[in-house]
């Protein structure tokens, strides 16, 4: 592989880095704001934030994809195939960051929270000093796995009119006719991002062990 | 007490999908020239795996017969080009869903897609052949591949000539559809099918790429049929269409085009300027 | 804009063809994949060490990887070293490999939350290896994975929409075709979804059910 061609793959690869990683930052606060809404005593609000967990963990990805390319603009929002892309992967991974972050604000210990209210701390304070940075700890490690889910989703996104890595690859593969080497080379540098992804995500939890422990 | 949650739920959400369809509506009946023209740019939908029109060379660049085609509109027109590529079954549903100006494709003109969408001149011949493997003797005419294995890319004409054409032999032929006609290429060259239909310009293209591989299977067995680039029919859309397609008239008057075609075919076409009433 | 489903429904024994396929490559893919895992797992805390090593490695490329490169390689390079392979078992081969590797992680968890104790105690009491996993180890493991089993499962079902990209006729391929033929893209699409999320929830019931079932059963002894 010429180094002209390494270069495109490289480049490719960057834009599913900076495509994923969007997506999974405005994925969390999306899943933040349905995960509240789940928790909520009220109906009017849980019920729906229950309907879109299994709605967008129910549909496959591909297919979400393609409804959001083609069925948005006919309701009037036009959507350009990168916007279509991060809207498709941050909804997608916001069900699923939903539930995680649910998971990690119920296995804050009851006790905890019983002691915040006799020292009167207000519901906001208890949220933002206790509940909030317990399961952010708590629900680290499914964070880091959904980058990683994400990053390996993106390769669909070629359907909605954006290149990146494994469209790129494909497109090579063909023009070079030899598609072991590209899917290969792909197939490395994902795996790459997502070891690197891995790394550094139990590097951070570490960091956060010792900080507590201080 | 449930129920009525759920159908006030189901109220919101009517009604936050229908207040953008009122505004939506209102903005796309703005006239297409004026705001390519305002915005500089035209946006075309194409797929990159249709060489020679549309593909990507060994060196990783976009290139063809439309990229140099669409590089002389713009420069007509006063415009910068701006591709968006999907796999094929992705551009015409993008094209009705306003995702792009205009296709390039270029997409065979047919009965169908006549009654449904706005072609432009014809730029080249579009009547189907079949592609096989080089040394397979035992298919040397069309009606040789009854009974046998074949493809296309997904949600082309060729792949629905090929399967009316399957129809009309003898023994029915199966059909396999592609994400792309690469792929379909590919997997004649590993011996998965016998034959791969699509038109002429573009099976001779390979052929000659890869005389070792492929080779062409003649006579093509569909009607003759050309090749266009392709816009909607909606009333705003005609005002851009129309100053495309006389950027093309141009372009094919003085000459231009027909020497892109032989950069890219080895031979021009002789394409009617109004492109006949397709009989399929 | 106005949807009409009728045109899609005209297609109906394609579609129901179409639908046996995704459901049968999904169970068929589902079952050979958890033994696959099943094995790896074992082999990585039984075997020798560089076997470990060398499975752990196989587990983390295919947990690196993208499923869609993994298809490409298979069904396109394939024939360059001499594997080529039709479309469906090709599909069936990559769900395999690629699911196997999830599932010997979901079972490896398993086998280190069983309590040491109860193997000891059945190597006490004389049990051979082969009955202590069939007794013991398969029993009570079945219990601590069944959740995640029954997610990854799920996880499967969605995948096979990716199969399309092979020529499968799957439920995507042949759904999504009639939808370009007819020019009710948008229409394919919706239908599309409302059947993988009628597929998903339905198995995720039957996924809980079953646990119910299993978890009587466990406390009945």
């Amino acid at each position: 592989m010429s180094t002209r061609l390494f270069e495109l793959m490289l480049w490719a690869a960057g834009k599913t880095v900076l495509l994923s990683a969007i997506s999974i930052a405005i994925g969390l606060a999306i899943g933040l704001l349905v995960c509240a809404a789940k928790l909520s005593p009220k109906k009017l609000l849980s019920i729906p934030a229950t309907v879109y967990v299994s709605l967008f963990r129910g549909v496959p990805l591909l297919v979400q994809l393609l409804l959001i390319y083609n069925l948005l603009p006919a309701l009037g929002i036009l959507v350009p195939s990168e916007v279509a892309a991060i809207a498709g992967l941050a909804l997608c991974t916001a069900a699923y960051q939903a539930e995680n972050l649910r998971g990690g604000f119920n296995s804050v210990p009851r006790g905890l929270i019983e002691a915040a209210d006799m020292v009167g701390m207000s519901p906001w304070q208890q949220l933002r000093r206790i509940r909030a940075p317990i399961a952010f700890r708590l629900t680290l490690p499914a964070l880091v796995n959904e980058m990683i889910l994400i990053l390996k989703a993106s390769s669909l996104i070629s359907v909605v009119g954006v290149i990146e890595l494994t469209r790129m690859a494909q497109n090579l593969s063909a023009s070079t006719f030899r598609p072991l080497l590209f899917y290969s080379v792909a197939g490395g540098i994902y795996l790459a991002i997502c070891w690197l992804v891995a790394g550094g995500g139990s590097l951070a939890e570490r960091l956060m062990r010792t900080g507590s422990s201080r | 007490m449930t129920k009525r949650i759920f159908l006030k739920a189901a109220f919101g959400l009517s009604l936050m999908l229908a207040a953008p369809l009122g505004f939506g509506s209102a903005a796309h009946a703005q006239d297409a020239l004026e705001r390519v023209k305002s915005a500089g740019t035209l946006s075309v939908g194409t797929e990159t795996a249709f060489a020679p029109f549309d593909f990507i060379d060994e060196t990783g660049a976009h290139v063809g017969l439309n990229v140099d085609l669409f590089e002389e509109i713009g420069k007509e027109m006063g415009v910068e080009i701006k591709w968006v590529t999907l796999p094929w079954d992705g551009v015409l549903p993008g094209l009705e869903a306003g995702q792009f100006d205009m296709v390039a494709g270029p997409a065979t003109i047919t009965k169908a897609r006549v009654e449904r969408y706005r072609f432009l001149t014809p730029v080249a011949e579009a009547t189907v052949a079949l592609l096989k493997q080089a040394g397979d003797d035992t298919i040397e005419k069309p009606e040789d591949i009854a009974g046998k294995l074949t493809g296309a890319g997904k949600a082309t004409a060729q792949l629905a000539q090929l399967q009316a054409y399957g129809k009309t032999l003898p023994e029915p032929i199966e059909t396999r559809e592609y994400v792309g006609f690469n792929e379909a290429y590919a997997d004649l060259a590993a011996g998965r099918i016998v034959a791969v239909a699509n038109s002429l310009p573009n099976i001779a293209y390979v052929a000659e790429q890869q005389p070792d591989t492929f080779a062409v299977v003649l006579p093509p067995f569909g009607e003759k049929s050309y090749f266009g680039f392709i816009g909607s029919k909606r009333p705003e859309d005609q005002s851009l269409l129309d100053a495309v397609n006389e950027a093309l008239l141009k372009i094919k008057a003085d000459g231009r085009m027909g020497e892109m075609q032989k950069k890219w075919f080895g031979q021009s076409f002789d394409t009617p300027d109004e492109a006949p009433t397709p009989k399929v | 804009m106005s949807l009409d489903f009728s045109i899609v429904w005209q297609q109906f024994p394609q579609i129901l063809s179409a639908f046996w396929n995704t459901i049968w490559i999904w169970i068929v893919a589902t079952i050979l994949a958890i033994l696959l895992g099943f094995v790896v797992a074992a082999l990585r805390r039984y075997g020798p060490l560089w076997l470990n090593l060398l499975l752990r490695l196989y587990v983390e490329v295919i947990r690196g990887t993208p499923f869609l490169i993994q298809l490409f390689l298979l069904y396109f390079g394939g024939p360059f070293i001499g594997l080529s392979l039709e479309p469906i078992p090709a599909g069936l081969l990559g769900m395999t490999v690629y699911g196997s590797a999830y599932f010997s992680e979901i079972f490896r968890a398993g086998f280190a939350a069983i309590p040491p104790g109860h193997i000891e105690a059945a190597e006490c009491v004389g049990l051979s290896r082969g009955q202590i996993v069939r007794r013991i180890l398969v029993p009570e493991m079945t219990m601590l994975v069944l959740p995640q089993i029954v997610n990854m499962a799920i996880i499967l079902m969605k995948e096979t929409a990716i199969l399309s990209i092979i020529t499968v006729p799957e439920l995507t391929l042949v759904v999504g075709a009639i939808g370009s033929q007819q020019y009710a893209f948008v229409e394919a699409m919706t239908m599309l979804a409302l059947f993988y999320w009628a597929l998903v929830e339905l198995s995720g019931w039957l996924g809980g059910l079953a646990e119910k079932k299993l978890s009587k059963f466990r406390f009945a002894h």
